[in-house]
């Protein structure tokens, strides 16, 4: 018998290997991927929707590039109105830079002044995921350093801070950064200006656009192009008030009952070197009444 | 040491530099977050030399390894690897590679079908992977990214004397 399976080896070799390799891989996926949805059902809409997806997409794209030639004419005009109102705008940012100056210096005045948390841990960028499928930032610090897993990231470029993901996963040395910009990151948000909330992904297209959904549409003229949109506090993992971007494209699909604002992040992904990490806020939980308590009222 | 064993091992540290290389230098020169697969290209040239078995090896040692580093799940980048290594041993003895027009070829046909087989290893495992929204922007820049580097490594790799063509496969 182990002569008959070692002929059988030596005859399918290359064969045997990769059924072995292929399997090892299989079980190495089906262990550490507790998602695994091998149903038949499921299999057979996931591989369709997988095709049927790849037919969209290439269709969507010479209909976007036919589309885009009509929208180029249209946005030349648009692009002379615009440069008109960004000179009128310029001048209102320098009023609003200095407006923020005197308010700043006010505020220390008034022992008010905001102070970085001696909680926040200084990180360096030190790689990038390996390949082009899946997006994590590798930072210098782990939890030697006091790094925990969902503390929330943020750098400084310019004068102004901005959110970057969260920490996902944690080494001795160092720790893994969810990005912004990663499907699989959501943040609760909400437009600076009016208020108004929605929930912030990644897209996965690039680094440069972020979506904002779930905004109703009743704030669509409320909102305008480059509102800044900021973390709501809610959900209780990122704290209230971090920049996240700002609006660059604002649509209402008549399908959906919300709007879907594009956003480009305040961070530029790629001139990120210096991270800042800063605990999750802790969750809100409302307290459960004792009986002392409530023999108290 | 055994031949076969010795190009296996040189791959897979050529391979290893290479994955290295994408983590961090080549950051700098990506296209919209986009940098190119140079682990891939050295795979499916050795794999084209040296056929299936030092292709699956490597591919499958290197893609643990790539699992091991990243947030994908363990397995995953393992059974990309092995599956493309055996597919492009398959070829090997059997295609004539030109210096310039076929390592365009063969690295734009590896970069797709990378981005057909992940689509499918993620659909299978619910797993969220958010690079290759398969034929969305990204996978493209990719393929049109490897195809370009593809001749010039393929020249670079030709001066090592391990990688040289078997007379047969598996001796």
């Amino acid at each position: 018998m182990p002569g008959l399976f070692e002929g059988f080896f030596s005859r399918h070799r290359k064969g045997a290997t990769l059924a072995i390799l292929v399997l090892a891989s299989f079980l190495c996926l089906l262990v550490s991927n507790r998602s695994v949805v091998i149903k038949p059902k499921e299999i057979g809409l996931s591989v369709a929707g997988f095709f049927q997806k790849g037919f969209t997409g290439v269709f969507a794209w010479f209909g976007d590039t036919a589309g885009s030639i009509r929208k180029l004419r249209a946005a030349r005009d648009e692009l002379n109105a615009a440069r008109d109102r960004l000179q009128d705008m310029d001048q209102v940012t320098r009023e609003n830079l200095e407006l923020r100056r005197q308010n700043d210096a006010l505020k220390s005045q008034l022992d008010f002044a905001q102070t970085l948390s001696p909680d926040r841990i200084a990180a360096e960028v030190v790689a990038w995921d390996t390949d082009n499928l899946f997006s994590t930032i590798t930072i210098n610090k782990g939890s030697r350093a006091g790094v925990k897993k969902d503390m929330v990231v943020v750098a400084w470029q310019g004068d102004i801070e901005g959110l970057v993901g969260k920490v996902l996963l944690v080494g001795p040395g160092s720790s893994e950064v969810l990005p912004l910009y990663d499907p699989q990151c959501w943040v609760s948000a909400r437009v600076d200006t009016s208020r108004d909330e929605g929930l912030v992904q990644g897209e996965g297209k690039d680094r440069g656009t972020i979506l904002m959904s779930y905004v109703k549409k009743t704030a669509k003229d409320k909102i305008a192009y480059g509102d800044l949109i900021v973390t709501s506090g809610l959900g209780g993992l990122y704290s209230k008030g971090i920049n996240i971007g700002r609006i660059r494209e604002i649509a209402a699909p008549p399908y959906e009952s919300s709007l879907e604002l594009q956003v480009e992040p305040i961070v530029q992904f790629e001139r990120l070197e210096y991270l800042f990490l800063i605990p999750a806020e802790p969750a809100i939980t409302v307290p459960a009444a004792t009986p002392q308590a409530a023999g108290k009222k | 040491m055994n031949k076969e064993l010795r190009v296996t091992i040189f791959t897979i540290i050529a391979m290893v530099i290479c994955i290295l290389l994408q983590s961090t230098i080549l950051q700098k020169i990506a296209l919209g977050g986009v940098r190119p697969d140079l682990a891939l290209l050295v795979l499916i040239f050795v794999s084209m030399r040296r056929g299936s078995m030092v292709g699956q090896v490597s591919g499958f040692a290197t893609g643990f390894l790539e699992d091991l580093m990243n947030v994908s799940p363990l397995g995953f980048h393992s059974l990309l690897r092995t599956v493309m290594g055996f597919l492009y041993g398959l070829l090997s003895g059997n295609v004539f590679v030109d210096p310039f027009l076929m390592p365009i070829v063969l690295a734009v046909v590896a970069t797709i079908l990378k981005g057909i087989l992940s689509g499918i290893v993620s659909a299978l495992f619910g797993i969220t992977a958010s690079g290759f929204i398969t034929f969305a922007g990204r996978l493209w820049i990719e393929a049109g990214y490897n195809g370009v580097i593809a001749p010039f490594l393929f020249a670079l790799l030709n001066l090592f004397k391990v990688f040289k063509q078997a007379d047969k496969e598996g001796t």
